[in-house]
């Protein structure tokens, strides 16, 4: 079930509705029901995956809770991060690691290859997975103690706001939820509802407007070039914030509803004054999630002292599996291999550009400073971008290739369509999708929008809802994070 | 507790609102949009037609013969009709209406078998009278069907700002200018005149030709082949078209899907399932003639002129135009 379709309108009111009639005791019985009936409905067989998982990692937090000596928890911990990054590797990578084998071997003569059989991706196995995995290393690292109540664990593990695309919550946040009566609360409830309607506006109008004009270009890359990339390219990045963004707002605005808070995913990224900045702003749950169990898990010393050269190594293997985590392909691993890599050369380079900027006089102008390293900052991100895919990697470079070859402007193909009215308002829509995050970002907005009467307000939300009806796409397209 | 109270009266007043402005647009679309207003009075005029009903032609807009030109024939397209549609109107036709035609006109390009051509149900609010949903998403096994018939009977004008646009324009427009079923063709611009032939018919090409995820695959079948059995069954004649295409759209067609191998399997199915057809490939006919076209992928009023005094010709002589 989609949460920009019919279905999930009825699902999910139905939901709320039966989740407040209830008495306490059974609520979560009741979400965790409905949970998988939410999840079910994409595949029978996945639940069983889904359970695989829930299963193994609650057995052995419960093991792990039982011994006292960090050591002697270590096994469990073991078992159950081998069990479910085995099956997130054996779903989502066992091509991509076939593939790499099978053409060793051709290139070292050898004639042998493995066979490989496609296997269907269960949805939101990556996002699971994770969470599953966050919450065994908190109970090994004795951040939380084990849930004993299955049925709780399975909630936390399963619940449908967000067993799809995240955010990746963790256990000591959610958990704790599940066991607090949750009284209605008409604030936190209008919020959720807000947030719903923003989310389906990213959605429905812009990001699904947008790949009208994203998807053709590159699917069929080799018939554009020069401007008609740039513009492609910068519109497929808006795509999958929108996108993205817009599928988290309705997630977050889901579980409000019924009283649960769940983390922030984004916070306006392309307003970040750098790479790291933009990863501060950007799928928040994964970065912060690497950060905490990979990144700070490396080894930093060298010789009993802390080195930058060590740290830069840590920010480029934790970059390049937050891009191989998005999926088994070279590209991603190149994504996150760039964008470790300028966050390294920004380390590097911070006190010569610190007297470029006093040199120069920018320093004295913050704002134009500020403007500069936003667009730079943009403008790299929409150049990563062109490797955030799962195209072959050839076609990546092709973009390259093509971006830097203006000798076919009068061939353009995709600056006719500019006329287009359709692309003229997903620019004017784009516009004003960064200008009212700009504004819901000041805290002052909300309070003078509330302090509005009602009639104002219910007339805006009107408005909103019935132009979501009239101009967005309803084709129900998949959000773009379910491909990993 | 109060404060709950208020919560929800002030909810329930606003989901009344949202009910009322629903309706509002529902109906007021389903009453003024352009297609809608078109179609229905395709239908007034089939309902009493009289004459011999030797061609009928159905489809969509590129499917476009004139009547008047054919003789005792009546035009029964709609705008992005699929199969699907045109079965069961074909289906509604033989069995709740006395008439009988001895021809069927049908369009057979690959386009009208992609599989964004078959997913693609449109204009349900005006469909709804002919689809059977339930049938249709009991036979493509996805229930996602049975929200069609929610949207056209409670929400038709939702994702159509274009056509609210359109329906704006054309709210003057003369609908007595319709001449059994038969709607002029567009003539406003002239493909000849347009500066980016070449994007125009990529964007054309693209639009529904990438839906083919194997490229020499043909989609589903299984309406097209249900009105092969209906017509076998009623023992009608079926002539298949191939319609005219700018050499611009069959550029890019050729580089999305192989035509040829698309035609070869449209062929077979056709053969399979039905006995009593002849085929009309019109398809290279304005080869480096733009100014018979409206757009890239259909002719405007003189180039349908043209093709329907062809296709009369044809029809008279037996003869395979090729």
């Amino acid at each position: 079930m989609l949460f920009n379709s019919i279905g999930y309108l009825i699902f999910l009111p139905v939901i709320v509705i039966l989740y407040y009639a209830l008495p306490y005791r059974w609520r979560w019985a009741l979400l965790l029901a409905g949970s998988y009936f939410f999840y079910i409905l994409w595949r029978v067989e996945f639940v069983l995956i889904l359970m695989s998982a829930t299963l193994v990692s609650y057995l052995a937090a419960l093991k792990m809770g039982q011994k006292a000596k960090k050591k002697d928890r270590k096994i469990f911990l073991i078992i159950s991060i081998v069990i479910n990054l085995g099956m997130l590797v054996f779903f989502k990578y066992l091509g991509f690691f076939t593939d790499i084998i099978n053409q060793f071997a051709a290139i070292t003569g050898n004639k042998f290859s493995i066979p490989y059989y496609g296997i269907l991706l269960p949805i939101g196995i990556s996002f699971y997975t994770f969470q599953t995995i966050g919450y065994t290393l908190d109970v090994y690292r004795g951040v939380i103690k084990p849930e004993k109540n299955i049925g709780i664990y399975a909630l936390f593990v399963s619940f449908f706001p967000l067993v799809l695309a995240g955010p990746i919550e963790r256990g000591r946040r959610l958990i704790p939820q599940f066991h607090v009566k949750h009284d209605f609360d008409p604030q936190l409830f209008t919020s959720g509802l807000r947030l719903i309607l923003w989310g389906m506006f990213k959605k429905i109008v812009i990001a699904d407007r947008l790949s009208i004009f994203v998807q053709p270009v590159f699917s069929n890359i080799a018939y554009f070039h020069g401007i008609e990339i740039a513009i492609a390219g910068v519109m497929k990045m808006m795509q999958v914030y929108a996108d993205f963004s817009g599928y988290t707002d309705i997630a977050i605005g889901s579980a409000r509803l019924m009283g649960f808070r769940l983390s922030a995913n984004f916070n306006r990224p392309f307003s970040a004054q750098s790479i790291s900045d933009f990863w501060h702003r950007w799928h928040i749950s994964l970065t912060s999630w690497l950060r905490d169990y990979v990144y700070f898990s490396l080894p930093f010393k060298y010789h009993g002292k802390t080195v930058s050269w060590r740290l830069n190594i840590n920010l480029l293997i934790t970059f390049v599996l937050v891009g191989f985590w998005h999926g088994p392909y070279w590209n991603f691993i190149i994504f996150g291999f760039l964008h470790g890599s300028f966050m390294i050369l920004a380390n590097i380079t911070k006190p010569v550009m610190n007297n470029f900027n006093r040199i120069t006089g920018l320093s004295n102008s913050p704002f134009l400073l500020k403007t500069l390293n936003i667009t730079a900052t943009f403008l790299l991100v929409c150049f990563t971008g062109f490797f955030f895919g799962q195209h072959p990697l050839r076609d990546s470079f092709l973009i390259i290739e093509n971006l830097t070859d203006f000798s076919q402007t009068g061939k353009a193909i995709l600056l006719p369509l500019l006329k287009n009215n359709d692309l003229l308002l997903s620019f004017a829509l784009i516009i004003f999708m960064l200008w009212f995050e700009y504004l819901i970002a000041m805290k002052s907005f909300a309070t003078k929008f509330m302090s509005k009467p009602v009639a104002l307000r219910y007339s805006a939300y009107l408005f909103m809802l019935f132009f979501i009806l009239v101009f967005g796409i309803f084709s129900s397209q998949k959000f773009f994070y379910f491909q990993f | 507790m109060n404060r709950n109270k208020l919560f929800f009266k002030k909810l329930f007043i606003f989901i009344l609102l949202i009910l009322a402005v629903n309706v509002l647009l529902n109906t007021a679309y389903d009453r003024w949009m352009y297609y809608f207003r078109l179609s229905r009075n395709q239908d007034k005029q089939f309902e009493v037609y009289s004459d011999t009903l030797k061609y009928l032609m159905l489809g969509n807009s590129h499917d476009r013969i004139n009547p008047a030109i054919l003789g005792n024939g009546f035009c029964y397209i709609m705008p992005k009709e699929v199969y699907t549609q045109t079965y069961y109107k074909l289906k509604y036709i033989l069995e709740k209406t006395n008439k009988k035609p001895e021809n069927i006109l049908l369009s057979i390009d690959p386009v009208n078998f992609c599989p964004r051509a078959e997913n693609e149900l449109a204009f349900d609010g005006y469909w709804r009278k002919y689809l059977n949903y339930f049938e249709i998403a009991r036979e493509l096994h996805d229930p996602e069907y049975l929200l069609n018939w929610v949207t056209g009977t409670f929400f038709s004008y939702i994702g159509n700002y274009k056509y609210i646009f359109m329906s704006a324009i054309f709210f003057n427009a003369d609908l007595h200018k319709i001449k059994d079923g038969y709607i002029p063709a567009r003539n406003y611009r002239n493909f000849a005149n347009e500066p980016d032939r070449e994007a125009l018919g990529f964007e054309i090409a693209t639009a529904y030709l990438s839906s083919y995820s194997n490229k020499s695959m043909l989609g589903e079948t299984i309406y097209y082949r249900k009105i092969l059995a209906l017509c076998q069954q009623y023992k009608i004649h079926l002539i298949l078209l191939r319609m005219p295409m700018t050499d611009e759209y069959l550029k890019y067609a050729r580089k999305m899907v192989d035509l040829d191998k698309l035609d070869r399997d449209i062929m077979e199915v056709t053969r399979n399932h039905c006995n009593d057809f002849e085929i009309f490939d019109f398809r290279n006919e304005f080869h480096n003639k733009p100014w018979y076209f409206f757009n890239a992928d259909h002719i405007n009023p003189e180039g349908v002129r043209i093709i329907s005094k062809k296709l009369k010709y044809a029809l008279e002589k037996k003869a395979i135009v090729k």
